[in-house]
């Protein structure tokens, strides 16, 4: 295969931009010939995770046309015709095309959303040698903030792209370009480029992720760490807060609750940490917060299950459900309105005020209200996860061979709660020790989880049943919904039957040489 | 991917000038297209204001694959590269009669392109040597570009009896008519016994200044000035050329 030659970017240096005319950066040897000019809009979008970033690539609209640019080259990869100019957008509302394909592997729930406008205004030269031929373009940019009142530049770049054929021309052009005697250019590479376009946008990549990545001193007390992990959740539901009220996509909410629960399980799993009084003060606030969210969740839930449900029937069974899903919009719009009134209001700006103090506050509270607050995180890592692994193992073997409903539920409690404590604590571990633990433990939530989810929705489409009122459409609905609760039921079973080989695959051996592995490797 | 060689055993009867607007016009329609220059006189190579890196030569040429991939160079025009001739070229009959199987050599060269372009046009020199038999072997067509003189005529039936002695695909040859003179009787002769004559192409290419002048524009015709006579001959010999192409698939 032909290689394609690639655009060298070069910065001009702030100071020497008035000076900025290629003309006087490209020494003699070649002739500049201008060929146009032009103002060009480039809108880059990324979801609120950074998740083409974190792929290594770029989508930007530019030209009337989405593109996926290679993060490191600028290699375009794939695009599509794209009129308007969206705020966000979910993957699945392009047309078929491998953009398409490229976008809903990087997030088929999440939308991509607009980081930021910028126009460039370029102008383009073609270099030619000494017989008049074109052997490369060079293209000199400004790039401002799209839509400022008093827009400026935030840097002057040249795009150097040789012709085919002219590589070894444009080694000494690059040399000129660099080594002229002003000193004017550095050659930038793709990233760098799109990461000081979002940095002029007062943006900073991957500055959101729902993972908890701080580093936590095994040595400092457990007050001070649980501290720090408050302080974390607390960030991100606030971060998280402007997406559900601006209704961008169902993951904000999703976060916004993991933090809330996460904010339990330290509150309540790390006993004697903190003042119990005041913990259970909080606790109670966060379950009734968590509770406001329930319902506009679950309907967020099933809205995002609509094309799983409809494949679960025949299609003369499917246009009936529509009407379920109807409701299932109707009711999240009024329920989102209302949980927004509440994030507007002034009970939640008191509780977030009150809350992050308590999160902030940096003193030991007394002994006596608070015994384990000065133990060091360490010795309340291996006692929380010992005791919360033992206590999975211990109600694992104890789930009956008709494995309940009821012992299901419980157990996948249990397990959350392991899974918060590794979460929380394994920055004090080696490296890359907890992510075993992790997966093996993985699986077995897959498992209780898919259990209890079947579970559940099996309980609300029965409530939606037997509410049903006689009439052609709800008759239909009744026949849809019907045939989707007896397949969720054969998955429910499914899930119960597999559950005694899924748990003893966890309770093995190996996973118990895990954790015996992962808790040693802390003690001193 | 398809090849189309321009050739001729006379020189001087528009064969450059039709290799090189007919591969523009192949690249803005049917991209991407390689120009391959063979004759070691360089004139595509010139029009296309091109020369060979000093690295280059015949012999990186028949080697293939990498050492032409490292010397083909893109024209002023957007998906049209060209693969420039070199002096040496003038040995190539010479050193192609050293390799192992000669006549198959251009031919398997060529197939390595085939990811690249969709059109690969080859400009021939003037001769019948052991690299014209390599060409017609690695071409799908063989256009034959004629001047309506009985001269001229003769080189083509040359050209046929040599194929037929060759045991060589007659079916390739497309000859047409190039520099015509509508005021010349004799042209306007050897055109109508032609017109029906199996083969000939029935687009005829007029004589006209503009095409010489090519040398003075250095680009060719076609971009330069796209509603002179002759570019619109060639774009009409290119719409019959593709239909046939895309017959005889």
């Amino acid at each position: 295969m032909l290689s394609t030659p690639k655009t060298v970017y070069l910065k001009l240096i702030q100071a020497a931009c008035n000076e900025s005319l290629p003309e006087q950066i490209l020494s003699s040897g070649w002739q500049l010939k201008a060929s146009s000019s032009w103002i060009e809009r480039r809108e880059f979008y990324d979801t609120f995770e950074w998740q083409a970033f974190e792929k290594e690539v770029v989508i930007v609209k530019k030209k009337r046309t989405l593109f996926l640019a290679d993060l490191n080259t600028g290699d375009e990869k794939a695009s599509l015709p794209f009129h308007g100019s969206p705020c966000s957008f979910f993957s699945d509302t392009l047309p078929s095309c491998s953009l398409k394909t490229e976008l809903s592997s990087l997030s088929d729930i999440r939308a991509f959303i607009k980081l930021c406008s910028i126009d460039a205004i370029i102008t383009s030269y073609r270099i030619l040698d000494d017989n008049e031929k074109t052997i490369a373009i060079l293209t000199s940019e400004s790039l401002y903030l799209a839509g400022r009142e008093n827009p400026e530049t935030f840097a002057h770049l040249f795009s150097l792209s040789p012709f085919k054929g002219y590589e070894d021309d444009m080694e000494l052009i690059k040399k000129s370009l660099l080594c002229n005697d002003d000193n004017v250019c550095s050659i930038v590479d793709f990233r760098e480029l799109f990461k000081l376009i979002m940095n002029a946008a007062g943006r900073n990549t991957q500055d959101y992720s729902s993972k908890i990545q701080l580093e936590l001193d095994a040595n400092a007390p457990v007050h001070d760490s649980a501290r720090r992990l408050l302080q974390f959740t607390f960030s991100v539901m606030r971060a998280n807060e402007e997406g559900i009220k601006k209704n961008i996509d169902s993951e904000f909410l999703h976060d916004y609750r993991v933090a809330i629960r996460r904010t339990r399980s330290i509150l309540k799993q790390l006993k004697g940490v903190f003042d119990a009084e005041e913990s259970t003060y909080y606790l109670n606030l966060f379950r009734d917060l968590g509770k406001r969210t329930n319902e506009l969740r679950d309907r967020d839930v099933y809205l995002l299950r609509q094309a799983t449900y409809f494949h679960y029937l025949p299609p003369f069974l499917q246009p009936s459900l529509k009407l379920f899903f109807n409701e299932m919009a109707v009711s999240r719009k009024r329920l989102h309105k209302q949980f927004c009134r509440y994030l507007a209001s002034s009970q939640y700006q008191a509780f977030l005020e009150e809350w992050d103090a308590f999160a902030t506050e940096q003193s030991i509270p007394h002994p006596e209200l608070s015994p384990n607050a000065s133990l060091s995180t360490r010795d309340m890592a291996l006692n929380t996860i010992n005791k919360a692994w033992k206590k999975v193992i211990r109600h694992g073997r104890q789930v009956s061979h008709e494995t309940t409903d009821r012992e299901l539920h419980a157990l996948r409690i249990d397990c959350k709660k392991l899974r918060y404590l590794l979460e929380f604590f394994s920055s004090i571990f080696p490296q890359k020790s907890v992510a075993p633990v992790i997966r093996q433990l993985k699986e077995l939530q897959e498992n209780l989880g898919d259990f209890v989810d079947f579970s559940v929705q099996l309980h609300f489409l029965h409530e939606r049943l037997t509410a049903i009122t006689p009439g052609k459409e709800e008759n239909l609905l009744a026949a849809s919904m019907g045939g989707l609760m007896a397949t969720l039921f054969q998955k429910q079973e499914k899930a119960r039957r597999t559950f005694h080989k899924t748990f003893s695959t966890f309770d093995d051996k190996k996973t118990s040489q895990l954790f015996h592995d992962l808790l040693t490797s802390i003690i001193q | 991917m398809k090849t189309i060689a321009l050739y001729s055993i006379k020189g001087g009867v528009g064969k450059t000038a039709a290799a090189v607007n007919l591969s523009y016009l192949s690249s803005l329609l049917s991209p991407p297209t390689l120009i391959c220059d063979l004759d070691p006189q360089g004139a595509s190579s010139y029009y296309f204001r091109i020369t060979a890196s000093k690295k280059y030569n015949s012999d990186k040429f028949l080697k293939g694959n990498k050492k032409i991939y490292q010397h083909i160079k893109a024209t002023d025009f957007e998906n049209l590269d060209l693969l420039p001739s070199d002096f040496s070229y003038r040995n190539l009959d010479i050193e192609l009669s050293e390799e192992k199987k000669p006549q198959k050599r251009l031919k398997k060269n060529m197939a390595e392109l085939s990811e690249d372009y969709r059109f690969v046009f080859i400009d021939c020199p003037p001769n019948l040597t052991l690299l014209s038999e390599s060409v017609f072997a690695a071409s799908d067509v063989v256009m034959v570009p004629l001047i309506p003189t009985t001269l001229s005529i003769r080189t083509y039936i040359q050209l046929k009896d040599f194929f037929e002695a060759n045991k060589l695909d007659s079916s390739k040859i497309r000859p047409f008519f190039t520099m015509v003179e509508k005021k010349k009787k004799l042209h306007c002769d050897i055109i109508d016994e032609y017109r029906n004559a199996p083969g000939f192409l029935s687009q005829t290419i007029p004589y006209n200044s503009e095409v010489e002048k090519m040398g003075i524009y250095r680009a060719p015709l076609n971009a330069v000035l796209p509603n002179s006579l002759a570019s619109k001959a060639y774009r009409n010999l290119w719409d019959e050329l593709r239909e046939h192409l895309e017959r005889s698939k």
